[in-house]
């Protein structure tokens, strides 16, 4: 009996994705969160899909927000920066502070909180404009005082993309390919300077080799961002977040609902999650 | 097997080629008619002179001076009201502008030339004129172009929409610098269809517009414009084969028009497809 234990355990133990975060490991308690949390639940419509989610982000580290399909993980990310408003018939009830700031206030203008957090979708869905333009645009839409040649290179360099663009800077953007697209996206994301990236999946339309890339970009750009990214992928959250938020949906009370199982380091997420559903799933049990 | 197969084959490709022969042979037809009708009045004369001498100047002149007030008026207004019901609009503002917009799309042309006369020529007394035929025609086109602009709005996709409120752009920026831009050939291609209709329309015109022997002039009220379509209409009622000929003449240049705005449209819209379909999203 004993031993079939021991042996289910190594078993699980030897398909957990090892964790392989850049940088120094982070605390266990959180100093100075950017995003503060509390009790959010968020409905479309009559259809709750997120109930109580409470959680903390810190700065300057990479949380990654992971579970099975429809629990929620989207639909949480855009209320970040409440993108969810331009959906007609949504809900949001909780709290949610950024900066010290309750973002869900009347008096605070959704478009000013949308600067300081910047969005990657989980398609590149760069403007059909050139690639200088794909840049350019919201920067000079907002009145930034730049050099606007050099805040297009420094972006793009940023975004490990100007090596491959320097010289068709005029070209349409859907003369790149979809990897290159997702790292414009993210060129674009970073040139109206926020404080935060949102990323929902940004590597799953994408080769091996891109998602390398990508993941590659998100550890560089931890030093300057905040970064929360949803990810289906396993190992991709062990190889470059320093948080993990297990999400699930729940069906306890009748309905089939969000929730947020447990969030830690993903050192902890990774090799001794305190509730049996995460470990299910990280070790790909089920979902 | 096969052959049955093959026969089949043959019978769908042989019904689609009849279907298509009993579309284009009437307008191949009509066009070859009209140009044999037409022969005899085509010449330099008749771009040279106007309806005072044997040739159309005048009316060409007015029926391009009408399709850029019908492009001024009703492509301002209708792009606008078109843009407002796609982005702006709910609730009650939304049904009363759809309700009007539908209603007049109903509207029988000849009973908006009718309306213009009572209000804009003998109320307002601007008598026959260039803004009142303009008008006339702009409220024949507009619900058209209302509904082409909605749509093509509505067609742009929406993570476009989002990946500019994602970047903190106010709604006004999003919609004039990306929505519209990525619209703007769909749109376009409703404004040339818009102005394809009001060439040939007669309706509108015979209580609005009077008529000229004289060439048209840059002048708004009290003035009467002449145009083809009255020309095709009063020409043929008159006796003799010269009248005739350039009432098919008329016809023919209506005709030219026509297949240049068409072909225009063509070429804008597949342009429009292009783009889209390289969006891939
Ligand atoms: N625009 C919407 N209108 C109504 N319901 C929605 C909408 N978007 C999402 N939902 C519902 O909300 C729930 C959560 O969806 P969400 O997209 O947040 O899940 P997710 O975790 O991101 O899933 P995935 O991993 O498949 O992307 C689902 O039940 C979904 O059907
Ligand atoms: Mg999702």
């Amino acid at each position: 009996m004993s031993e079939q234990t021991t042996s289910a355990v190594t078993e699980s133990q030897a398909r957990r994705p090892e964790v392989t975060t850049v940088g120094p490991p982070v605390p266990a308690e959180m100093e100075n969160p950017v995003f503060v949390v509390e009790n959010l639940d968020f409905y479309y419509g009559s259809h709750q899909a997120l109930r109580g989610v409470n959680m903390k982000i810190g700065r300057n580290e990479i949380t990654a927000l992971i579970g099975p399909s429809g629990c929620g993980k989207t639909t949480f990310l855009r209320c970040l920066n409440r993108l969810n408003d331009l959906i007609a018939g949504t809900r949001v009830r909780g709290r949610i502070d950024f900066a010290g700031k309750p973002i869900y206030d009347p008096s605070l203008a959704a478009i000013e909180l949308r600067r300081r957090i910047g969005m990657v979708f989980q398609k590149p869905n760069p403007f059909p404009k050139s690639i200088y333009d794909n840049i350019a645009i919201a920067p000079k839409v907002n009145g930034m005082k730049v050099n606007m040649d050099d805040l297009v290179e420094e972006c793009l360099t940023r975004a490990a993309l100007w090596d491959e663009v320097k010289g068709k800077l005029k070209a349409s953007a859907f003369s790149l390919s979809g990897g290159q697209q997702q790292r414009l996206c993210i060129a674009r994301a970073i040139a109206v300077k926020p404080e935060v990236i949102l990323m929902d999946e940004p590597a799953s339309a994408l080769d091996p080799l891109a998602t390398i890339r990508i993941e590659d970009l998100m550890s560089e750009l931890k030093k300057d961002y905040t970064i929360v990214v949803v990810t289906h992928n396993m190992q991709q959250a062990a190889r470059v977040s320093d948080r993990t938020a297990f999400f699930n949906v729940d069906d306890s009370q009748g309905v089939r609902t969000g929730v947020l199982v447990e969030m830690g380091t993903t050192h902890q997420i990774f090799t001794s999650p305190t509730d049996q559903r995460t470990d299910d799933y990280i070790t790909g049990r089920f979902g | 097997m096969r052959t049955r197969r093959a026969v089949t084959d043959r019978l769908f490709w042989g019904f689609c080629f009849l279907a298509f022969a009993l579309i284009a042979a009437p307008s191949v037809s009509m066009l070859i008619s009209v140009a044999h009708q037409a022969a005899p009045a085509v010449g330099w004369s008749l771009f040279s002179q106007t309806t005072k001498g044997i040739g159309i100047q005048n009316a060409i002149l007015g029926t391009l001076l009408l399709l850029l007030g019908v492009l001024i008026v009703a492509g301002t207004i209708g792009v606008a009201a078109g843009v407002y019901l796609a982005e702006f609009a709910s609730g009650r503002s939304e049904k009363v502008l759809r309700f009007f917009s539908e209603v007049l799309a109903g509207m029988p042309s000849i009973v908006i030339g009718y309306i213009g006369y009572i209000t804009l020529v003998v109320q307002f007394h601007w008598g026959y004129s260039l803004l009142a035929a303009v008008i006339a025609l702009s409220v024949l086109v507009m619900p058209y172009i209302v509904k082409t602009t909605e749509v093509a709005l509505r067609q742009v996709p929406s993570v476009l929409r989002e990946g500019a409120a994602g970047l903190g752009m106010p709604r006004y920026s999003t919609l004039g610098r990306i929505l519209v831009p990525t619209a703007l050939p769909a749109i376009t291609s409703g404004l040339i269809v818009a102005l394809a209709i009001s060439t040939g329309e007669l309706a509108p015109l015979l209580f609005t517009a009077g008529f000229s022997d004289h060439n048209p002039r840059l002048q708004l009220f009290h003035q009467q414009v002449p145009y083809l379509t009255n020309v095709i209409f009063t020409d043929l009622a008159l006796p003799g084969k010269r009248p005739h000929a350039t009432s098919a003449a008329a016809a023919l240049v209506s005709l030219v028009i026509l297949i240049v705005l068409i072909v225009a449209g063509r070429i804008v819209a597949g342009r429009a497809r292009r783009n889209t379909a390289r969006m891939s999203l």
